[in-house]
């Protein structure tokens, strides 16, 4: 096929996709309305947390350090033995641990003692509120005992370096969660095509099937495309959200998205004949992805969980977003995520262009 | 009685000395048990207007589905413009146009976008605004799919079919559901390509668009070809010219009409009788003596000049329609 009637073939199908408003305006604003209810009404960042401090100094300034975080309202404290706190904040009960050694009082009257704090790293949204508010009650501490010269240091374990808020969670949640609508309507986009017989029509023309979902698949991303720039520009402008990682490996995670959910989609398109079906399936596919996939929550999953979670394609779209967008993208971080998504992609199209039938 | 509704120009019989430009032989399609079609044989020349009537069921769609290369045949060769169509499908598919029988265009595009797609799709398009002025859709060129009229929609259906200037066109079942003012304007659109030569094949159910569009007929029933010919000759091999229509009240006992003068042929169709006769006069004399069980005389009597319609119930016993 020349890549003239190519271009015209694509240029088509997003007139259709875009002149089909419902079809595309529904899934944008799910997730324009969930950044904004989120981000604006309803934080979940500042629930208070459960920090114990492991005092085995029990020295003068030692007590008023506990007392200082005592004083917060955001912080439960408790209290206990090193070993006990430790494997509490391991089996998920503590936010932190934070433990004054001994010697604690020597050392600051000697000009400068460290505190040691572990932190539970499985929650990604509440360890940044977690490790910034131990940071700010210490350097207030500080200012009170030297004028801010660091004479308490933090000496942190077990932490990621990453400040993340819950929007900064929610914005590549919410690219994920718009890549997987749109992208599995393709779906619905055969079926109704064959019913409606478009399809045999084509079927009468020397148009080659893999050209037909070629550029279905290209009409598709650009229309996808328009939907991340505008979640991840809501989310820099409004938000302050920015883009950690490059936007190469960005862009590299985004196709790799918007690839895995067409294949998905054709393969529900090609095995099923009418378009209520197809709404059906999408939708119970969509959701249980939606949830077990984290893109409004990180889950801690139940080990028996944990395989089912893994072979969920949007789970590795939302890993990988976030990597590029709240981690560092390293390209070594992100390499699973991309071969879960490209065996899936491999799987689906080459199931659904054998199954692909013209009526 | 009545007419034929025109009379079918000088070149209305088969030149066999044209050469072929779609041949078919021993053509087979089964469903599980069911024979579609059933091992059927024909040869369109160039430039001829070839028909395909019949009921539904009949096989046509199905035969042209395979010529056209949506079906796979099993059993039988086609010839398309000297190609294999089973096997070179797409450098066939590049000459052909098409029209389906479900009305088949995007409703969220424009006139004008739909002919650009279509015309993607092929390696020699012609320009589209010549076509869109012939079809008289020059107006209607930034007008969406979805708010044409009837007529419209199928005037675009037909553009679209000749977005590639195809040697040969199919048109499957094309005036179904269309208004009498419609078909005739359609009927005039098939003339036009006629007379750019194209070589045109029509499905239909309709004996009267069989008889006025078509240079020759094949009569499909049961996925076979009961005759082939040209409409005249169809009628003229008939053993009589005219049908005398007839219901009684009551029964009449069998082989009192059989025994009827001139009367060639009695087939029971519903619950009326049609007498196939060559002589109208004497038919009609002898059919009055008759009377019913209950003594009555005939009660409806329809009289007409054979039609396409009646090759058909000659060979089948039934009416097309039904």
């Amino acid at each position: 096929m020349r890549i003239r009637g190519f271009l015209q073939l694509v240029t088509a199908q997003a007139t259709m996709l875009r002149r089909n408003t419902g079809f595309w305006l529904s899934s944008i604003i799910v997730a324009v309305v969930s950044i904004l209810v989120f981000g604006w009404l309803f934080n979940p960042d500042t629930r208070p947390f459960d920090l114990a401090i492991v005092d085995e100094d029990g020295s003068e300034p030692a007590l008023s350090l506990v007392a200082a975080f005592e004083s917060v309202d955001n912080v439960d404290v408790t209290g206990g033995g090193r070993d006990s706190e430790l494997s509490s904040l391991e089996e998920g009960e503590r936010a932190a641990v934070l433990i004054i050694p001994e010697g604690f009082g020597a050392a600051l009257a000697e000009g400068e003692a460290s505190v040691l704090a572990f932190y539970d790293n499985s929650d990604l949204i509440r360890v940044g509120y977690v490790t910034t508010t131990v940071s700010a009650v210490i350097s207030a501490f500080n200012e009170d005992i030297s004028g801010g010269a660091p004479a308490v240091t933090l000496d942190a374990r077990s932490v990621s370096t990453e400040n993340t808020r819950y929007i900064d969670f929610l914005i590549p949640g919410m690219v994920g969660m718009a890549i997987m609508y749109i992208n599995l309507g393709v779906g619905f986009m055969l079926v109704t095509w064959r019913e409606q017989g478009v399809l045999r029509r084509l079927g009468v023309t020397p148009l080659r099937p893999s050209n037909l979902i070629l550029s279905q698949a290209v009409s598709f991303s650009v229309v996808s495309l328009v939907q991340v720039v505008i979640i991840l520009g809501l989310g820099n402008l409004v938000f302050d959200v920015s883009i950690n990682g490059s936007f190469a490996w960005l862009a590299v995670t985004v196709a790799l998205g918007i690839a895995t959910m067409l294949a998905i989609g054709y393969l529900i398109g090609s095995f099923l004949h009418t378009p209520t079906a197809v709404n059906a399936v999408i939708n119970a596919v969509a959701f249980p992805m939606i949830f077990l996939g984290g893109s409004y929550f990180p889950l801690e999953t139940p080990s028996a969980l944990t395989p089912l979670v893994e072979a969920i394609p949007l789970t590795h779209i939302n890993e990988a977003l976030r990597e590029v967008v709240n981690g560092s993208g390293e390209l070594g971080d992100l390499w699973v995520s991309w071969a879960a998504l490209g065996a899936w992609i491999v799987l689906g199209f080459t199931a659904s262009v054998r199954a692909f039938r013209w009526q | 009685m009545m007419a034929i509704a025109e009379v079918k120009p000088a070149n209305a019989e088969a030149d066999s000395g044209r050469e072929p430009v779609l041949e078919v032989a021993g053509l087979t399609k089964r469903y599980g048990k069911l024979t579609a079609v059933d091992g059927i044989s024909f040869a369109v020349p160039r430039g001829e207007t070839f028909g395909l009537l019949g009921p539904n069921g009949a096989g046509k769609t199905t035969t042209l589905e395979m010529i056209e290369g949506l079906r796979s045949p099993d059993a039988g060769q086609i010839t398309l413009l000297g190609k294999d169509a089973v096997k070179q499908r797409r450098a066939v598919q590049e000459r052909i146009g098409v029209q389906l029988q479900s009305q088949t265009l995007w409703a969220e595009l424009t006139v004008e976008e739909t002919l650009k797609l279509f015309a993607a799709l092929f390696r020699k398009p012609v320009p589209i605004q010549p076509l869109m002025e012939r079809f008289s859709l020059n107006e209607k060129r930034r007008a969406l799919v979805r708010g044409l009229s009837g007529g419209q929609k199928q005037r675009l259906s037909i553009a679209t079919a000749l977005v590639n200037d195809p040697d040969i066109i199919f048109l499957d079942e094309p005036t179904t559901g269309l208004d009498p003012s419609a078909r005739q304007s359609f009927w005039d659109l098939i003339r036009e390509l006629q007379a750019d030569g194209k070589t045109v094949i029509v499905t239909t159910h309709y004996m009267e668009e069989a008889e006025v569009l078509c240079d020759r007929v094949a009569i499909m029933d049961r996925g076979q070809i009961m005759a082939l010919d040209t409409p005249r000759q169809l009628v003229r091999g008939l053993s009589f010219d005219s049908t005398v229509e007839c219901g009684f009240s009551g029964t009449v006992p069998p082989g009192t009409l059989e025994a009827l003068p001139a009367v060639r042929e009695v087939k029971s169709v519903d619950s009326a009788f049609i007498l196939f006769t060559d002589d109208v006069a004497a038919a009609l004399a002898g059919l009055m003596e008759i009377r019913d069980d209950a003594g009555q005389r005939v009660k409806s009597l329809h009289v007409r000049t054979a039609t396409l319609e009646d090759v058909f119930i000659s060979h089948t016993g039934r009416r097309l329609g039904d």
